[in-house]
């Protein structure tokens, strides 16, 4: 039926324009079929509703509602709960936040640089291989998007597998192998932000990969004739057609992964579960365990609302770099 | 044909170089776990010395599968996977058309507002959340924990579904309209069949997502047998010592496997909603 319509649409418009204008014209303006039930269905909101109703219950309150909890010195599970400025002014006065912070932007800016950059040079790379028509780039293309498709617990497990210092850990036991010294990938307060940060690319990097990718091919290929005519080098078209082009995709890409970074909770809980002591314990983490291990309810709710102006404060700042014509 | 000069044959053998690095970066962390989990406990043991077992078993698996605990992770991953995706397409549907099909009051702060929703973290709305279900008497419970996954899946789903309803042409809807039919009649008789690959898409990608869910699940679920696979193996990886470890890379590998397996078959649908938005020209 509707591919019927598909093929006959238009010679179906020629037939029926004419007489459904002049019905529309001998009676007054009426809804095909039904009364009420059309009506109804005419207008934007029955079909918003469902969906913006589910995001109003599950997003918008709960948001309204940690607003006020942070106001408060709400435990877990004491319903009574008072107004009060002390979660917010524990929050802010506390030591650890300061360390909590810095290790979310160490975090975030490692793992947001090196996917991109990562991502970025995979892109390249498929694009000119399949430029040469080599083999393999479809072979490639999936692995790494398969790494995509490990569920990041699973990833942060896999990875305590590899940093492992026990004997069968991978790296070190490869390290020993080679006569080299093993590192201390996961006790060591330095290292381990470091492990965490290999492992969050490693599972990242298959999201700005595809996305880049797909950037590079809307480039017009016409551009690279005439630089090659124009005897560019390979450093000078990247430069001035490529990341020109690239601009729009990277930025889009940049938000994305930063706010997936930012919120990132399952694949550090499961390598280091934020230590050792605080070494790679982020905001998210810190939020969890204030929560569902201190029970501080008001203090995690501040944490929280914290982790969102941080969120939404980078967005905005990511979207003034968008390409003008983009913007908006 | 073009004849490819010796410099560029050059360049042709660096890159094969470079991917060969790569594919090995990305495929080692997998092989390994592999590796551990077709070894005997003492060849765990030996670590890289033995990447390759000499008395490869699939013991390990047999013993995951055999646990019933296990069964049942996989039952509520698939139940609450399936589920909250059916649930995020057939409430974002209506409201992609809506917002592909229809000019009203509000709509571009709508859309935005939709879009920012995704930027905020699941643990942002779970922690008021928490106290909010557990009045409701949905704590603990599946159908809960499915209502947000679902949630959590209409953003990206609308988005989705807009782009794919976006492409059917508008013609369609004004012969629809002149035949008679009604708006409701129209979005299903001719948006959705047309639209189906983007459904599927869709569909597709929400349940890969809700595969991995593993906040939701976590917070919402204290229970052993209502836990799905994602939660359960990283409470099994809590309470694993040195000597299970062949266990725990057998059941994390079942774990991935059906993800993996959606993935490796459903690729084009899968690269399709990736894309598909975030590129937009």
């Amino acid at each position: 039926m509707a591919e019927q319509s598909a093929n006959s649409a238009d010679d179906r418009l020629a037939r029926l324009a004419a007489p459904a204008v002049t019905e529309a014209e001998a009676t007054p303006p009426r809804h095909p079929r039904g009364g009420v039930a059309a009506r109804i269905f005419s207008g934007p909101l029955p079909w918003l509703l469902p969906a913006v109703g589910a995001l109003a219950l599950f997003y918008l309150y709960p948001i309204f509602e940690a607003v006020r909890l942070a106001f408060t010195d709400a435990r877990l599970f004491d319903t009574e709960t008072q107004l009060s400025m002390r979660s917010i002014n524990s929050m802010v006065g506390s030591s650890t936040l300061g360390v909590i912070l810095r290790n979310t932007l160490t975090y975030t800016v490692a793992s947001v640089v090196g996917q991109i950059a990562l991502g970025l040079a995979i892109a390249l790379l498929v694009v000119r291989a399949e430029r040469a028509r080599l083999r393999g780039t479809l072979v490639l293309r999936t692995i790494v998007l398969a790494a995509w498709v490990i569920p990041a617990i699973a990833n942060g497990i896999i990875w305590q597998l590899l940093f492992s210092e026990a004997p069968f850990g991978a790296i070190n036991s490869a390290l020993r192998m080679a006569g080299v010294a093993p590192v201390a990938w996961l006790s060591d307060p330095g290292n381990a932000m470091t492990s965490a940060v290999i492992a969050t690319i490693w599972q990242g990097t298959a999201y700005s990969m595809i996305l880049l990718y797909a950037a590079l091919k809307t480039i017009d290929p016409a551009l690279y004739e005439a630089a090659a005519i124009d005897n560019a080098r390979p450093w000078e078209r990247f430069w001035f057609i490529t990341l020109p082009h690239l601009r729009a995709a990277l930025v889009v890409n940049a938000i994305l992964i930063l706010i997936m970074t930012l919120n990132m909770f399952d694949t550090i809980l499961a390598l280091t579960g934020g230590g050792p002591g605080r070494a790679t314990e982020i905001l998210s983490l810190y939020a969890y365990g204030t929560v569902f291990q201190n029970f501080e309810l008001g203090r995690g709710a501040a944490l929280s609302m914290l982790l969102l102006v941080i969120s939404l404060s980078l967005t905005v700042v990511l979207i003034a770099l968008l390409p003008r014509e983009r913007r908006g | 044909m073009m004849v490819r000069s010796r410099s560029e044959r050059a360049a042709d053998w660096a890159v094969y170089a470079a991917m060969l690095v790569l594919a090995l970066a990305f495929l080692l962390p997998v092989l390994w776990l592999v590796s551990l989990s077709v070894r005997t406990q003492a060849e765990v043991f030996l670590g890289a010395a033995r990447v390759i077992p000499e008395a490869p078993t699939l013991d390990n698996f047999a013993r995951v599968l055999r646990d019933g605990g296990f069964q049942s992770y996989i039952w509520n991953t698939v139940k609450l996977a399936s589920l909250g995706a059916a649930g995020a397409v057939a409430l974002a549907a209506p409201a992609a058309y809506a917002l592909s099909r229809m000019a009203f009051r509000g709509k571009g702060p709508l859309m935005l507002g939709i879009l920012s929703v995704q930027m905020v973290s699941g643990l942002v709305v779970l922690i008021p959340l928490y106290r909010f279900m557990d009045r409701l008497g949905l704590l603990e419970s599946h159908f809960g924990t499915t209502l947000l996954y679902i949630a959590a899946g209409i953003p990206v789903t609308i988005w989705l579904l807009k782009v794919s309803f976006d492409a059917v042409p508008r013609s369609l809807d004004d012969a629809a309209a002149i035949d008679g039919l009604s708006r409701f009649e129209s979005f299903a008789l001719i948006i959705l069949p047309l639209a189906l690959p983007g459904l599927i898409s869709a569909f597709i990608l929400n349940l890969i997502l809700n595969w991995s869910q593993f906040l939701i699940p976590f917070i919402m679920l204290s229970a052993d047998d209502k836990w799905p696979i994602s939660v359960a193996i990283f409470r099994f990886a809590g309470s694993t010592s040195a000597a299970t470890t062949q266990l725990l890379a057998a059941a994390c590998l079942l774990a991935i496997l059906p993800a993996l397996a959606i993935f490796v078959i459903l690729q084009r649908y899968i690269l399709a909603a990736l894309t598909a938005g975030a590129v937009k020209e």
